[in-house]
């Protein structure tokens, strides 16, 4: 900082007094959080619409067309006191429907979505009925069902028995990705429409691999233009809006936004107000297109920050207000799940993730006001999106720190910390330059890459590590359903050493972590074929240059990232299997075996689960034993993984988190020989078995480091959870310091503090209409606590308590 | 609590030649309100004083000792089929009861080695100091980052005042920072030799009253005051501790009087008020010895800023929960 535009703006924000909320912003949140969600059904109508108007045409420009349609015809509206404009649904908060990706679903849940016990969605029987009527056009031309015809019998047999998910994708549009911003900040969508056009103008048709460039290329400029005539409706019923408005504050604000938004995205965004309506535009529109959530802004406070630095006009009051407005706007975007997916993702998540600080592209620092005033956002607003991250490298300034540990204290569970010292090595090994590596964002929960030029794929699955250890211990047959899901291992009574445990454990890792491949790239090929986002990848290098959607491989990096769930139970099992059985010979497999098909029912089974859950190591403890065994079973996961490749051309990369999947994967493993009794929840990510962890957070901090966390290097994920007390004050926070750094230290990449007490969460549970603000991490992402499933609240409580 | 798996199974050591032995019941990692930065208690068994509200009755006793938790109990019956003294029997049908006069600790501690459930502990190992420093150590990166390091608590840390002497001088040697946590009652002949390898002291003032202080922890207060003037002599950064108890020990005069005393004092850097809670109790009931407050609540949140508010003009800093 030491130009002096910089110097300027030093002296005019005072990062370490930044203003708190203003009474609009506090208004709108008020109006925000009274908003139940509901179901909208325009969307729907306007794609279908579209769809029946362009069967004679290739999909990419299917796509488009539809785009055109409904950004034409949508419902627009701009609410009272707001700045930033721009709406999802016809209601903020409610969720448009995506008929394209699959909707059997929906149909048989239409009645359910009111009555359900999480992620409630209202819905008339009017709306009801105009979807009933819609969805049989859909029947047989989505995504899903494309993906389902190219599995095999065996992978989809593996899933059903609850081996492993591809949910995500299977049913709803990818998302998982950053666009590159900064372009339409610098270029403005008038700049991408030109990039398009001077290609379109270099092809030769008579080549007929250009044909298909042309039609992509053609797609990309008619997304463009749609999405600058979407911006343009709201300049104009802004103007329309100020032609009747009688207070002259308010006349002067609409007359303002229509003047920004006939200018933005279209054109380069000048003041810090255009490059924020410019980036909602953007923001908006790719959750229009597709419902793939965890669309990430990623390194905001680096690509606005130019903006900010320009604005002379703006002060640091109005500037913080903005932004504060912004971060409202990211919590009206919803997505419908369906009811199984909310078990895995309550809390109407969308992931956004915003991330601040680390290094440049050089390496150097990259901390600015920004970085500062989006931390003070998440503190003014108290929303829980986006999901804001913060950057940790070895030159932070304490500072920034500092400022990340007091919003942390708040108790939204936020930000979440991300290591720069081994999240760039785990990128160069992926093949990234070292520029590229540098400038990473997080998607999602934890998912590293660059922004704008990859096409992750990040959330690719959830493989049930545990049941794994489960079909490995009944030699292949799975004990719930009686069915043969993997090739026989050896009777665990005949497999005489832990070598051999290991031997037959990895044998059926293998097997099925191909079935999850031939899975996952059934969908990705569907994807491509059925649904090319030509919005979407017109932002993403190299899809114009290529001609190439990003569905199709047009992204520079592409990956796969299924993850890993249920490395602690695992860990914990296989030690008391080893400890107990191998070594200690205090018991034998014929009966363990037989207390894992009882359910450890009777005295002599509890009996039994109390050894294996008090004479045996377990992770977490920082004891050696067991963490040296869950290094293991996680290494076994994540090298079966990356041997592989996906049709984008890219390849596989594990991960070690769960979002909330540990608690629906659980359900489908019998008892294991870790203590763990039938159907219960896994454990969360690379965290400790719930309860296990009896040696305190530093012990559990220690044995997380002991993970390799480079190979996963799809993102790993540490929950733990606070009291408030243990934050209260600047030992607090210095504390919290120091238990990230020696993580960060030691080679964890990623954790997450909860700060709230046990009390608070039952009292919430007993009385939500109190908590409705009430923001809870859930694994790697904030909720409002009193929209979850009652079993997801249950896991949080039982989560041991950090005390002191 | 948190102790290692590697000393949970009780293993009576003999003594060793030469070496210092202290009687160790636990180790606390990640502690955060007794010392600064981010500490792990080392918890000495024995203690001189019999406080009613005593958080930490397992360490009143110099010895090894039986705790049952009928909560843990599955009612397997292998104690019973074990004991070698025959000293276990069935109670209820989830439960026993043992005849601790009978029983051989601690040259046994068969029982607590077949009771998976844990709800036979056994509290209280004899460790070397290496021992206990090598479980210190553990957590040595996140004292360097936090200013943290150990803390010797108890029981009453003085009551074995060789072991603590060998364990605060080792753990100096190896650069820890080391507090204290004291009710002050020992000899000052053994108190003073440790002094120099402490950084802290954390000592409680239970009463100011010297009648008072005898009916609530069994003993008189003259030595500990003597003993609080003394340290503060030899200018270590001391914490004044008053355990908060309603009703007790509450009283505006007593807290008055307390924070007086401290501010005769040169090198105190702040009085603590530890709010009374009740995370103490059941290991009453465990140690099968009748719980004195039973039915005491803690004081309201409010209660206990007020009562600070008494101390508002004291030139002493006062905190609520150290």
């Amino acid at each position: 900082m030491t130009s002096p535009a910089e110097q300027a703006l030093l002296e005019k924000i005072d990062v370490l007094q930044l203003p708190g909320p203003t009474a609009r912003v506090e208004a709108i949140r008020e109006r925000f959080i009274a908003v139940v969600p509901e179901i909208c059904v325009e969307r729907a109508q306007l794609v279908t619409a579209a769809y029946k108007e362009t069967e004679d045409q290739p999909v990419i420009l299917r796509r488009a067309r539809a785009l055109e349609k409904i950004l034409d015809n949508m419902t627009i509206f701009i609410q009272p006191d707001e700045i930033i404009v721009g709406n999802q649904c016809t209601k903020p908060r409610s969720a448009p429907v995506f008929p394209e990706f699959s909707c059997k679903w929906l149909e048989d849940e239409l009645d359910r979505l009111e009555k359900r016990t999480g992620d409630v969605f209202l819905i008339s029987e009017e709306k009801k009925a105009v979807l009933r009527e819609l969805f049989p056009y859909w029947n047989g031309r989505t995504t899903n069902e494309l993906a389902t015809a190219l599995m095999t019998p065996e992978s989809k047999e593996a899933q059903r028995r609850g081996v492993f998910t591809v949910g995500n994708y299977y049913f709803n549009g990818v998302g998982h990705i950053s666009v590159d911003y900064a372009l339409v900040l610098e270029k403005g969508l008038s700049g991408v429409v030109a990039a398009a056009e001077a290609e379109l103008a270099k092809l030769e048709l008579t080549n007929p691999a250009h044909l298909a460039k042309h039609q992509f290329l053609t797609a990309v400029t008619a997304a463009n233009k749609a999405v600058i005539r979407f911006a343009g409706r709201f300049s104009a019923l802004a103007a329309d809006m100020a032609a009747t408005e009688a207070d002259p504050g308010r006349k002067a604000e609409l007359l303002e936004i229509a003047r920004v938004c006939a200018k933005v995205p279209a054109e380069p965004a000048g003041s810090f107000a255009e490059a924020l309506q410019s980036f909602w535009f953007i923001q908006l529109v790719l959750q229009i297109e597709s419902n793939g959530h965890s669309i990430s802004p990623m390194r905001f406070d680096q690509y606005l920050f130019p903006h900010l630095l320009a604005d002379k006009a703006v002060t640091a009051e109005k500037a913080q207000e903005l932004l504060d407005l912004l971060f409202i706007k990211f919590n009206e975007i919803n997505k419908v799940r369906d009811e199984g997916s909310t078990k895995a993702f309550g809390g109407y998540p969308m992931f956004q993730n915003l991330i601040v600080g680390g290094v440049d592209r050089e390496g150097e620092d990259a901390t600015n006001p920004l970085s500062y005033m989006c931390l003070q956002a998440t503190a003014n607003t108290k929303l829980y999106q986006p999901s804001i991250s913060i950057r940790v490298h070895s030159d932070t300034p304490r500072a920034l720190y500092e400022k990340a540990a007091e919003v942390t204290r708040l108790g939204l569970g936020m930000p979440a910390y991300y290591n720069d010292r081994f999240i760039i090595p785990a990128l160069l090994s992926r093949g990234l330059t070292r520029e590229d590596a540098r400038d990473y964002g997080i998607i999602g929960c934890v998912e590293p890459q660059v922004g704008g030029k990859t096409e992750g794929w990040h959330d690719a699955a959830f493989f049930n590590i545990a049941k794994v250890l489960e079909l490995t211990i009944n030699d292949g047959v799975d004990p719930l359903s009686g069915e043969r899901l993997g090739p026989s291992t050896g009777e665990l009574t005949t497999l005489a050493t832990y070598d051999d445990l290991m031997a037959a454990y990895r044998k059926q890792m293998a097997h099925f972590v191909k079935l999850l491949v031939i899975s996952d790239n059934a969908v990705d090929v569907a994807h491509g074929q059925r649904a090319p986002l030509p919005f979407l990848s017109s932002l993403v290098d190299d899809c114009i240059a290529k001609g190439l959607s990003l569905q199709q491989g047009g992204a520079h990096y592409n990956f796969t990232g299924p993850q890993g769930v249920g490395v602690a139970n695992v860990a914990d099992s296989l030690a008391a299997l080893k400890k107990l059985v191998y070594e200690d010979k205090a018991v034998t497999l014929a009966e363990i075996k037989a207390a894992l098909a009882d359910d450890f029912a009777g005295v002599a089974g509890e009996s039994l689960r109390q050894m294996l859950l008090n004479r045996a190591p377990k992770y977490g403890n920082d004891e050696p034993y067991a963490d040296d065994i869950a290094h293991e079973a996680a290494l076994a996961y994540c090298r079966e993984v990356e041997k592989y490749t996906n049709p984008r051309g890219g390849g596989f990369q594990p991960g070690l988190y769960p979002v909330s999947a540990n608690v629906p994967l659980g359900a489908v493993v019998g008892a294991t020989p870790d203590g763990r009794k039938a159907g219960a929840p896994l454990a969360d990510g690379v965290s400790p078995v719930s309860g296990m962890d009896h040696s305190g957070p530093t012990a559990s901090v220690k044995s997380v480091t002991k993970l390799d966390h480079v190979i996963a290097s799809n993102g790993t994920l540490l929950n733990m959870k606070f009291h408030p007390n243990a934050l209260k004050d600047s030992q607090g926070i210095s504390n919290l310091i120091a238990v990230t750094e020696t993580l960060f230290n030691g080679g964890g990449t990623h954790i997450q503090y909860n700060v709230i007490n046990k009390e608070t969460l039952r009292d919430a549970q007993a009385h939500p209409e109190n908590y409705r603000g009430l923001v809870v991490r859930v694994a790697g992402y904030s909720a409002f606590f009193t929209s979850l499933d009652q079993a997801i609240q249950e896991d949080i409580i039982s989560r041991t308590e950090q005390m002191f | 609590m948190t102790l290692r798996k590697r000393f949970q199974l009780y293993a009576p050591k003999a003594a060793q030649a030469g070496e210092p032995v202290g009687l160790v019941s636990d180790f606390q990692r990640f502690s955060i309100h007794d010392g600064p930065g981010i500490r792990t208690i080392v918890f000495l068994k024995g203690c001189p004083l019999r406080c009613q509200w005593c958080q930490n009755p397992e360490d009143m006793l110099p010895r090894p000792e039986l705790l049952y938790i009928r909560n843990n109990c599955i009612g397997c019956g292998k104690c019973l089929e074990t004991c070698p003294a025959r000293c276990i029997t069935a109670d209820g049908p989830h439960g026993v009861a043992i005849d601790k006069a009978a029983c051989r600790l601690p040259e046994c501690g068969a029982c607590q080695a077949v009771c998976y459930a844990n709800a036979i502990t056994i509290c209280g190992r004899h460790l070397t100091v290496d021992e206990v420093l090598e479980e210190v150590e553990l957590d040595r990166e996140f004292y360097d980052r936090s200013g943290g390091g150990v803390t010797f608590s108890g029981g009453e840390p003085f009551a074995q005042p060789r072991f603590l002497l060998a364990l605060a001088r080792a753990a100096k040697a190896r650069g820890l920072d080391t507090a204290v946590e004291t009710s002050g009652y020992a000899d000052w002949e053994v108190m003073l030799p440790v002094m120099a390898h402490l950084d802290t002291v954390l000592y409680d003032v239970k009463h100011m009253d010297p009648q008072a202080h005898r009916r609530l922890t069994g003993v008189d207060n003259a030595r500990i005051l003597d003993n609080l003037r003394r340290v503060d002599a030899l200018g270590l950064p001391i914490r004044v501790r008053v355990p908060l108890v309603p009703g007790l020990n509450d009283g505006p005069e007593n807290l008055r009087r307390t924070a007086a005393f401290a501010a005769e004092l040169s090198h105190v850097a702040a009085l603590d008020l530890l709010p009374y809670h009740r995370m103490g109790e059941p290991k009453w009931g465990q140690l099968e010895k009748d719980y004195p407050l039973r039915g005491v609540s803690p004081h309201a949140r409010e209660e206990v800023v007020a009562l600070a508010a008494l101390l508002e003009g004291s030139p002493v800093r006062v905190t609520i929960g150290g």
